[in-house]
């Protein structure tokens, strides 16, 4: 099909803006790659812009020698893995069930469920809840209490809305419950929305830290990679401290904090284009032959 | 119909979760009833001791109990590039094996990080778990535990066993011990460590920009003034190429702190005790009627370019000004604590702007800044430093007053502040300790292990001159004539100000994070407003301060004084 | 004798019906009771970890003490509301309302077209492979902690030391003061706030988009309707749903908003714009210890928040959309 001239223009001014976007958002990050690659001289007189001065690998070379953060790595991963896998099993089980209009106690569930993204009793309540149901110091802390966003269920419901009812209908003609249902039928045609999910409750634990800072104190082993940044990055930050405590630690250099950063980022960052191609468009036709 | 349903639905899930949260609250209850009896401490803990007194009658004379008593330690994890485990490492087996040793006693130590050390605590506290002792920076946090029944009251424990802590009382002296001791009600919620070594903020000027520039040091206020211009004028000549990052007077957005040379050279000479008191709440004197004009000094150098113009903007600004300004050799002056130059070796200051700005840069102290009397004047407060506390659920008062005993004692504060010989430090001929860093195993995680000598900050070795000879070696690369010099300087002409013993003020309460804030902000944007809009700028700020709390702790401050001390002004 | 019979009878009848519904209910959960059991687990879950920590929310009108359990506490003065008494006449309480409103509104004002008008473009976009390079590179900011980000704007936007400030000095221009002046400020945490948010945000509305059939768009083009045509009878009116639901779930939170950002964006010279609510109640409630303020400001922010969820669900509902409930 040969495009109109209009439409070239309209692809070009959709390629610039797309441009645009590219490089606000690319260049920020290639300033910490180069700054975690520089020589720590660099960094003092401001000289590193996009590109490396003075090209120094030791601050990967501290990182990657650290057991503490290979370690950290690796765990956070199968934690992340863990925690995404349960995740979406509550938040399809808790969403699937309030798609049937004539489910009763429906508006109950629907209200009970939304009340609690709104209302919370703070730090202290849950450090006491968390503590009652052993989980202080347990990897299980970092699971469970996380493992159904009320956001993303909203989410995952009004996309399971949009699966057309008749299919459900023949289904039940055909003597499925509704457990079979779920899976035979829906469940294959959410493939963007559980790809969505997936991503959300992965990136969410990936970077998550204050639930370990609060409930995961004398457990070092278990502490996910954000947690041993935001350390570093705190422990950085020395002269108020220092001036307090009459003594300044010795703080790790700016390349060894911005080597950090690329270090607990970038295995996350490869996980959506992975993702993507779930993004297929169309995923429910062909479903419904009118 | 169905509202009715809904409506018993809801009724029935509240229900039990009243119940099921009735059931867990159960669960914490058995604990926190626990804690509960012992609010009123000092009346159960005297019958406590009177139970346990046969034992401890049983005690031989070398003060061990007769059975095993089991205590917790709070303890900092700083979580330190390559450090140890705070609670399991070279010098915690050190004080364990002392410990059960001399005392009997097995201590473990629970870790609580560095950055959330207020929150961590909270959860502890809330949960019956705190550690038997705790360690904290700001004496409102502890009033305000003591207030809601957490903490244990000292005053009658300490009074008891006396006896059994001749090195806790030799090293804090009776002053620190009984700093917070309430005279209205006669609790003691904390003892306070002792400080050592006190680092007094003073002046730091470049030596080899002054030579350059064939000044001389400048010894009242105009001269400083006046070699700040010449610093600016001739940016060129000192930093060539990056003449416009020329910083002639360096601030960050502490601004009180690094104005306190000049802050108290504005307070008039013969303050008395009870004005001092008063206005000493804030820590950079900004309740000081005389600091407003010494904030408009500042204003009109930021004004005049001869200050760091981007201060205000950088919310980690004593980092950055560190890391990119002074280390690379843009600062000609500077206001801070008489070592901060010369800390860090290699990666300090000094050392680092030796190797970007030429071997001669370095700062020497410099007294420029006489207040009216003519005088060189540093204030300096009780030498205190962190309080120690037993939280409400310590059940071992006397197991945990001998390790503040034990870690007080002379030969085991030498060996935790310096280590092993041959590994953590070395013995010069003259006897002066050399420090040596460390990797591995017998790393110290906080310098001369602070965290763990928790009664003393600074090092204080078996006699003053071995102290001295010491420190002065700690600072290493650096000339020993700008310490010696930076120390001479501090010393000058120190008024010590004396304790005011007048108990708890409530207004106190709960204001240290807001006021500190309100302050900074003030400060900043006095300083940065223009010349004309400085009073308009100031007076709302402090009208600010004063309104959410600051009057009410002067005029709380004023009656307790005049309750304790009636018409005397001066302490002796 | 035709009264008590007829008496009988509705009696019966009533007998009949109440039957028939329980026939009903019971045919219902035997046909149904999967769904039930699927519901279960989540149940649990929120009563467990949401519900019963909320029975601590009573501390908002109760004497906070560390050690007591939280039915022991005494209850604070003025029936319990001497804690909202304290906040709604402390001037900072109120600025920071009022700043919380102010930089949620204009997030949303400014920031929520952002990523719908993205998610459109990207796919208007015929080369694939550059799509999805756009996209990828699109979401990193979100990965970047507010620490981190604020540390690269200062080096951008200072007033003097600052790349975008020095380019302009130097070509003779002023210099844009972006982070020491209030209303400057506020923009400048707001397009930041876009930036890092508006890649991240796309993947959902580009998921909706998925759902979307390409028929519709081929029978526009048959009916000879241009690309801006298609996008807004098509794209928009599929994404509806989700940007309603998005929608009304923000509205529910023009009261909240996180820490991170105003905390690290924020610095001295704009206090009286960068407070908002979650760093009153850190300072006076956290760091000031005290607790009681800290869960009454909570709950108050809760209750709007519910307020507003209502509301928009409620308008969205007349409006003929299906609400979040």
């Amino acid at each position: 099909m040969i495009k109109s001239r209009s439409a070239k223009v309209g692809d070009g001014f959709v390629a610039f803006i797309c441009v645009l976007v590219i490089l606000v958002c690319l260049l920020p990050l290639l300033n910490i790659l180069a700054r975690s690659l520089s020589s720590p001289e660099a960094l003092i007189r401001n000289q590193v812009a996009l590109w490396p001065v003075g090209l120094n690998f030791d601050a990967y070379k501290t990182v990657l020698s650290d057991s503490k953060y290979t370690w950290a790595l690796a765990w956070t991963a199968i934690l992340t893995v863990t925690c995404t896998i349960v995740s979406m099993f509550m938040t399809t089980i808790c969403a699937y069930p309030l798609t049937y209009e004539h489910l009763k106690g429906r508006k109950f569930f629907n209200g009970m469920i939304i009340f609690t993204m709104y209302f919370s009793a703070g730090a202290i309540p849950n450090y006491l809840l968390n503590k009652a149901l052993g989980l202080l110091d347990n990897p299980l802390v970092l699971v469970l209490p996380s493992c159904l966003s009320v956001f993303n269920m909203i989410i995952m419901r009004s996309f399971l809305y949009g699966i057309p009812e008749s299919l459900r209908e023949s289904a039940e003609i055909d003597g499925a419950g509704p457990i079979r249902t779920l899976v035979s039928i829906y469940l294959p045609l959410s493939k963007p929305v559980i790809a969505t999910l997936s991503l959300f409750y992965a990136v969410g634990r990936w970077n998550g830290y204050s639930d370990a800072l609060m409930y995961m104190v004398n457990a070092r082993k278990y502490y996910p990679i954000q947690l041993l940044l935001y350390n570093i990055l705190n422990s950085i930050s020395s002269i108020e401290v220092a001036t307090q405590e009459g003594f300044s630690a010795p703080g790790l250099s700016e390349t060894l904090k911005s080597a950090t950063v690329m270090f607990a980022t970038i295995p996350i960052l490869l996980i959506y284009p992975w993702l993507q191609k779930y993004f297929i468009v169309g995923a429910t036709l062909g479903a419904v032959k009118e | 119909m169905k509202k009715k349903r809904v409506l018993s639905f809801l009724l029935a899930g509240l229900m039990t979760a009243t119940m099921l949260s009735g059931c867990s609250s159960n669960n914490t209850d058995s604990k926190s009833t626990g804690t509960e009896s012992t609010d009123s401490a000092a009346t159960v803990t005297e019958p406590a001791a009177s139970t346990t007194e046969p034992d401890e009658n049983a005690e031989i004379i070398d003060g061990r109990f007769v059975e095993t008593r089991k205590i917790t330690v709070e303890v900092y994890d700083r979580s330190n590039d390559g450090g140890s485990k705070p609670e399991d490492n070279f010098f915690t087996d050190y004080i364990k094996e002392g410990m059960l040793r001399d005392h009997n006693v097995e201590v473990t130590y629970q870790i609580v990080p560095r950055w959330t050390e207020t929150e961590v605590l909270n959860n502890l506290l809330a949960a019956g778990d705190a550690p038997d002792i705790c360690v904290t920076y700001s004496y409102p946090t502890v009033q305000a535990y003591a207030n809601m029944g957490g903490v244990t009251d000292l005053a009658p424990i300490i009074e008891e066993y006396w006896d059994y802590i001749p090195n806790l009382v030799n090293l804090l002296t009776e002053e620190n011990i009984y700093y917070d001791l309430d005279p209205n009600t006669g609790t003691l919620w904390a003892v306070e460590a002792r400080l050592f070594n006190r680092t007094p903020v003073v002046l730091f000027v470049r030596e080899d920009w002054l030579n350059k520039l064939g000044l001389s040091e400048p010894k009242t206020m105009e001269e400083f003034e006046a070699m700040l211009y010449a610093f600016k004028d001739n940016a060129e000549l000192l930093l060539g190429a990056d003449a416009d990052k020329m910083v002639p007077f360096s601030i960050t957005t502490d601004v009180g702190f690094r104005m306190m040379d000049i802050s108290e050279s504005y307070i008039p000479n013969d303050i008395t005790d009870k004005d001092y008191y008063i206005y000493s709440y804030d820590d950079r004197k900004l309740m000081f009627p005389s600091t407003k004009e010494a904030m408009r000094k500042l204003n009109e150098w930021y004004n005049a370019g001869l200050t760091w113009n981007d201060f205000a903007v950088h919310t980690d600004s004593g980092t950055v000004e560190g890391d990119t300004l002074i280390k690379a050799g843009y600062v000609g002056s500077l206001i801070q604590n008489s070592d901060q130059p010369y800390r860090n070796g290699d990666d300090g200051w000094t050392q680092s702007m030796m190797r970007m700005a030429g071997d001669d840069a370095a700062y020497i102290t410099v007294a420029a800044f006489e207040n009216e009397a003519g005088l060189y004047r540093k204030y300096m407060s009780s030498p205190v430093d962190r309080k120690v506390f037993f939280p409400a659920s310590n059940s071992e008062p006397l197991a945990s007053l001998l390790y503040l005993d034990w870690i007080s004692k002379q030969e085991n504060l030498t060996f935790l502040q310096t280590g092993e010989e041959g590994a953590n430090h070395e013995v010069l001929p003259d006897g002066a300790i050399q420090s040596i860093a460390v990797t591995g195993e017998k790393i110290m995680n906080s310098q001369y292990n602070i965290d763990y000598t928790i009664t003393c900050n600074g090092l204080h070795l078996e006699n003053e001159e071995l102290t001295l000879k010491s420190l002065a070696l700690g600072y290493s690369g650096i000339d020993a004539s700008y310490i010696e010099r930076s120390f001479d300087v501090s010393e000058y002409s120190i008024r010590n100000i004396p304790h005011a013993v007048v108990g708890e003020i409530e207004a106190e309460q709960g204001m240290d994070t807001v006021l500190k804030e309100k302050r900074d902000n003030l400060l900043a944007q006095a300083v940065v407003a223009s010349p004309d809009k400085f009073d308009s700028v100031w007076d709302a700020g402090m009208r600010d301060y004063l309104n959410s709390g600051g009057q009410a702790i002067i005029d709380e401050r004023t009656a307790a004084w005049e309750a304790a001390y009636g018409d005397k002004v001066m302490l002796d | 004798m035709a009264k008590t019979q007829v008496i009988r009878g509705t009696e019966r009848n009533r007998k009949m019906i109440n039957q028939q519904k329980r026939l009903k209910t019971i045919n219902y959960l035997k046909r149904y009771w999967t769904l039930y059991l699927l519901l279960c687990l989540p149940i649990i879950y929120f009563i467990v970890f949401r519900y019963i920590p909320m029975v601590y929310i009573q501390i908002a009108f109760k004497k906070y003490s560390i050690v007591q359990n939280v039915w022991e506490m005494e209850w604070a003065a003025n029936f319990g509301f001497e804690h909202f008494i304290k906040a709604f006449t402390n001037r900072d309480f109120l600025y920071a309302v009022r700043n919380t409103i102010m930089l949620n509104l204009l997030d949303l004002i400014l920031g929520f077209p952002a990523p719908v008008i993205l998610a459109i473009l990207l796919n208007e976009l015929p080369f694939k492979k550059f799509k999805k390079f756009t996209q990828t590179v699109a979401y990193m900011p979100h990965f970047l902690s507010w620490v981190i980000i604020s540390g690269m704007a200062v080096q951008l936007f200072a007033p003097t030391s600052g790349l975008v400030n020095n380019l302009l000095t130097q070509n003779g221009m002023n210099a844009i003061p972006f982070l020491n002046d209030s209303v400057h400020w506020v923009f400048t945490y707001v397009f930041l706030g876009i930036w890092q948010s508006v890649g991240w945000n796309t993947i959902i509305y580009l998921a909706a988009i998925t759902s979307i059939s390409p028929e519709l768009y081929e029978a526009a083009s048959v009916d000879g309707a241009g690309r801006l045509r298609k996008i807004w009878h098509i794209t928009l009116v599929g994404l509806r749903p989700t940007i309603v639901t998005l929608l009304i779930m923000n509205m529910g939170h023009i009261l909240g908003g996180g820490f991170d950002r105003p905390y690290a964006m924020g610095n001295k010279l704009v206090s009286d714009v960068s407070n908002v609510i979650p760093i009153f109640v850190y300072n006076y409630g956290i760091r000031g210890m005290q607790f009681s303020l800290s869960t009454a400001v909570g709950l108050f922010q809760s209750v709007v928040g519910l307020i507003f969820l209502m509301g928009s669900n409620a308008i969205a509902k007349r409006l003929g959309e299906r609400g979040v409930w």
